[in-house]
């Protein structure tokens, strides 16, 4: 049964699930490491992800990258001695490893998709909102310093009740308006949550393999 | 007015992952375009190596953004997403503060740090890449 979403449907807890499942199908067929949450005394739930970040600029998320490396970033000279992919989680020389974890939630407010994300060291330390600001990558940086009040804050998690920092959802319905509406003329397989994911995540440090583009685009 | 020219337009050649983005391009060549356009030079494929070979890329505009009077480009390999940003922005005059986001099939935001040559291998047909480009207030 194909599942298409009206121009103007009210995107509902349902919906948001929808998008969800089928993006974790194909985060389960490439190995990228999410998974779907519920909280144990609601129908409430949510996608979540884990993944470890050097601070030289490389991404690593998985051991068993190889099948997509072209599409995460190359790694970079910093890391010395020639790595097997099962130790690419491992950094004897490396300078810095920071544990990012991903959590996409839907809000009843805004009615959108927001994503929430806490990081620490490898230590347990957790980084501070200073730390998550300086660590937004340069293309976003003037524009989310203009008001990084009322960009990235801190936030209990609505499901889980711990501190996160979030990615305010204010702007969300705006900037997705023109993709979703261009884009459902023509790609009968969108997925909200895959688009949404791709333009805000990398600001965090979050950056989706290419396939997620095909996947959500192929007539099946 | 006509339709953009047949032969592409190339980008500036710098290197332009970070710093301020291309310059404009040197006003040598001949141009049948207004003065605001980058010079057209002629064909579209260098014969040079692999890797400084360009690609052709289209460039559409989604919603309301303003629509570039050149579409089409040809631009390097490894000429990354923040980059091409860079340039467009610079060629539709936006200010450093408002945000642009480039769209392979419509609808999904590569990461700023991809190169344009893999996307062209991955989305590219009938010789090109098609790109939408849509100007948006993400943040706040």
């Amino acid at each position: 049964m194909s599942f298409s979403m009206e121009e103007d449907e009210f995107f509902g807890e349902k919906v948001f699930q929808h998008y969800c499942a089928e993006f974790i199908k194909h985060s389960q067929q490439i190995g990228d490491g999410w998974e779907w949450r519920t909280s144990k005394d609601c129908s409430d739930g949510y996608m979540c992800k884990t993944h470890f970040q050097i601070k030289s600029g490389t991404l690593v998320s998985h051991p068993e990258t190889s099948a997509h490396a072209q599409t995460c970033l190359p790694m970079e000279e910093a890391l010395e001695s020639p790595l097997d992919d099962s130790e690419v989680t491992e950094t004897d020389t490396a300078t810095e490893v920071i544990k990012y974890e991903y959590h996409v939630v839907y809000s009843c407010s805004y009615q959108v998709p927001v994503l929430y994300f806490r990081a620490s060291f490898l230590d347990g330390k957790p980084l501070a909102l200073k730390d998550i600001w300086e660590r937004v990558h340069e293309c976003y940086k003037t524009r989310l310093l203009q008001g990084p009040w009322d960009t990235i804050t801190q936030q209990e998690h609505p499901i889980l009740g711990q501190p996160f920092f979030v990615l305010h959802p204010c702007k969300t319905s705006e900037f997705m308006t023109p993709v979703f509406k261009s884009s459902q003329k023509t790609n009968r397989n969108f997925n909200y949550i895959t688009s949404w994911l791709s333009i805000v995540g990398p600001a965090v440090g979050l950056n989706l393999p290419l396939s997620y583009a095909r996947a959500a685009s192929w007539d099946e | 007015m006509a339709e953009e020219p047949e032969s592409a337009l190339q980008l500036p050649p710098s290197t332009a992952a970070e710093g301020d983005g291309p310059t404009e391009v040197s006003p040598e060549t001949a141009t049948p375009e207004p003065p605001s356009s980058a010079s057209v030079s002629p064909g579209t494929e260098e014969p040079a190596g692999d890797t400084k070979k360009k690609i052709d890329i289209l460039l559409k505009a989604v919603g309301d953004t303003p629509i570039m009077k050149t579409k089409k480009w040809a631009v390097e390999r490894t000429r990354t997403i923040q980059g091409l940003i860079d340039f467009i922005k610079k060629f539709l005059k936006l200010v450093a503060s408002e945000q642009l986001f480039i769209y392979v099939n419509q609808s999904f935001a590569p990461s700023p740090d991809q190169e344009v040559g893999t996307l062209y291998e991955c989305f590219g047909s009938d010789g090109k890449l098609v790109l939408h480009y849509c100007k948006s207030q993400a943040w706040g």
